[in-house]
């Protein structure tokens, strides 16, 4: 399947994945949704990526070992 | 002659007294609600199950131990309903507002509907929702096998997702109050649509065991009431730690009642946050700012600059496409109602890990620059919601789905901090308006101390639908 050629190489790259695993299910109109989708995928991530963190700077909530008897 | 009670929208409280002075019986309020419920329910869409058999026999059960005095509190005997995404035994289907689960049924009970039955209220009925809870992507109205939920203030308005049926149900007057959930926005919005109040209590507040997960780390279970102290009334009722969902916190919820009088609250606003609300909705917070200062002082505060809406965006759409993932994977998402939920979940494999933790550390940065903020602060206000409920036809403007601002609910939601939303005005075609207040972690005495000063000074709260009967 072709991809529309306003896809820049990561979108195109991400919408590969997608369309690989369930492009077989989607017609064009969902097909260029999707495209859309994951372009907004895409800038969403290039925003987060905007921000500097540290080698400290975990995730929350940290996980938690389990017990069953605790 | 003593005159009749008449139970329909009237606080908890004022039920609560009732009931106890043996004004109106518990199971009287039942019936009233089970009536309203089967009839008025399907004009908004609101209802899913009527629970009739399991509401009177605890309304009966509530008769006899009150005739016997043994009163166990404002709940006893009050009548209230769930959104359809907590778990019930006894053979009542928990659909999740989706047509492929119409016949999904559990064998147990939710935490929230065991602690509130144990408190003596009454379960008359399961409320429609949006399906998956809006997780699935969803544009527009019509994404529920139920229809589209119409809020009791336009007829052809939206009452709000995802818990539609929550807060059009209270709004109409179809019970006293319900439980809602809110990943992002779906406590707030049909409380704003349908002109009632609505708790987003702090993450890990109240149990989450047998409610359908949207997002592990984002979902919080809450109420919706016509008033901020019913609100506070049912919180202290669910909230605790529940061995059964590990995330809830060690930590009592007491609702705190006592307002000092001349209690000067300290209110903070983002600037800009209603710059891009539609103008009714700037309009009220404007108007309602003015009120608030007469209670308190109201600072701008600047927040660090943060692709809040990102981080919030990222987490939930990697966490929903994980949790539906046999949905996703298996296909079955194409017997959803609304057409763009039956594919757009496929484009979130375009997450990849690395994305998702960034997010994940992305939001501690995001929690701590809250808390900075908060620490100063009773509560952060805002609208509780951007835009007027929309026509039910139509698309809708959604932060969530990232065509409207809601910095607000990104940072409460990936910070897991309270909030409530109040009415607090109506546009000209008369859609109701709304003002959250945002509180620290764990403060939700807080926020509801402001929401109840508000309406102490307001009476937003007290207008009716005209097309809800006042019964």
């Amino acid at each position: 399947m072709s991809l529309p050629d306003r896809a820049p190489a990561e979108v195109e790259l991400r919408l590969a994945l997608v369309l690989g695993r369930y492009g077989g299910r989607l017609d064009a109109e969902q097909t260029e949704a999707l495209c859309r989708a994951v372009e907004a995928i895409v800038e969403q991530i290039t925003s987060l990526r905007g921000v500097l963190l540290g080698n400290a700077d975990e995730p929350l909530p940290r996980f938690i070992p389990f017990r069953g008897d605790e | 002659m003593t005159p009749v009670f008449r139970p329909i929208r009237r606080p908890i409280r004022e039920l609560a007294d009732a009931v106890r002075a043996r004004r109106v019986s518990p199971v009287e309020l039942a019936e009233t609600f089970l009536e309203r419920l089967q009839r008025i329910g399907p004009r908004y869409n609101a209802v899913v199950t009527v629970t009739r058999d399991r509401a009177l026999s605890q309304a009966r059960r509530a008769e006899r131990e009150i005739a016997a005095g043994h009163w166990r509190g404002a709940l006893h005997g009050i009548p209230f309903a769930v959104k359809d995404l907590l778990a019930t035994s006894g053979g009542i289907p928990t659909t999740w507002g989706a047509a492929p689960l119409r016949d999904q049924a559990f064998d147990f009970d939710a935490t929230v509907i065991e602690r509130l039955e144990s408190a003596g209220a009454v379960l008359v009925g399961k409320l429609a929702m949006v399906e998956l809870a809006g997780g699935m992507g969803y544009r527009q109205p019509a994404a529920s096998f139920t229809g589209p939920g119409i809020s009791p203030w336009g007829v052809d308005a939206w009452s709000g997702g995802s818990s539609s049926g929550s807060g059009s149900a209270v709004g109409a007057g179809l019970v006293p109050f319900a439980i809602g959930s809110e990943t992002w926005g779906s406590i707030l919005s049909p409380a704003a649509n349908c002109g009632v109040s609505g708790l987003r209590p702090t993450y890990g507040r109240v149990s989450r065991h047998g409610a359908m997960a949207l997002c592990w780390t984002l979902d919080k279970l809450g109420p919706i009431g016509l008033t901020a102290d019913d609100c506070g009334i049912v919180l202290e009722a669910i909230a605790g730690p529940d061995p059964r969902d590990p995330t809830t916190a060690r930590r009592a919820f007491h609702y705190e009642t006592g307002d000092r009088s001349g209690r000067h609250f300290r209110f903070g606003m983002i600037r800009g946050v209603a710059d891009t609300a539609e103008d009714a909705v700037r309009d009220a917070f404007g108007r309602s700012l003015d009120v608030l200062r007469t209670i308190g002082t109201v600072v701008e505060i600047t927040l660090a600059d943060l692709p809040y809406e990102a981080i919030t965006r990222t987490i939930l759409m990697a966490e929903a496409a994980s949790a539906f993932e046999d949905m996703i994977e298996s296909g079955a998402i194409a017997g959803l109602t609304a057409p763009e939920d039956r594919f757009t979940a496929y484009a979130r494999d375009a997450i990849l890990a690395k994305d998702y933790i960034r997010a994940l550390r992305l939001r501690t940065v995001v929690a701590r620059e809250a808390d900075r903020v908060l620490s100063e602060l009773d509560a952060l206000v805002a609208p509780g919601r951007p835009a007027l409920a929309s026509p039910i036809d139509r698309e809708f403007r959604s932060a969530s789905r990232g065509n409207v601002p809601d910095v607000m609910g990104a940072i409460g939601n990936a910070a897991g901090l309270p909030a409530i939303a109040v009415p607090n005005g109506f546009n000209e075609a008369g859609l109701p308006t709304s003002l959250q207040f945002m509180g620290r972690a764990w403060e939700e005495n807080a926020v509801l101390a402001a929401a109840r000063a508000w309406q102490r000074l307001t009476d937003w709260h007290r207008r009716r639908p005209e097309g809800a009967d006042a019964g």
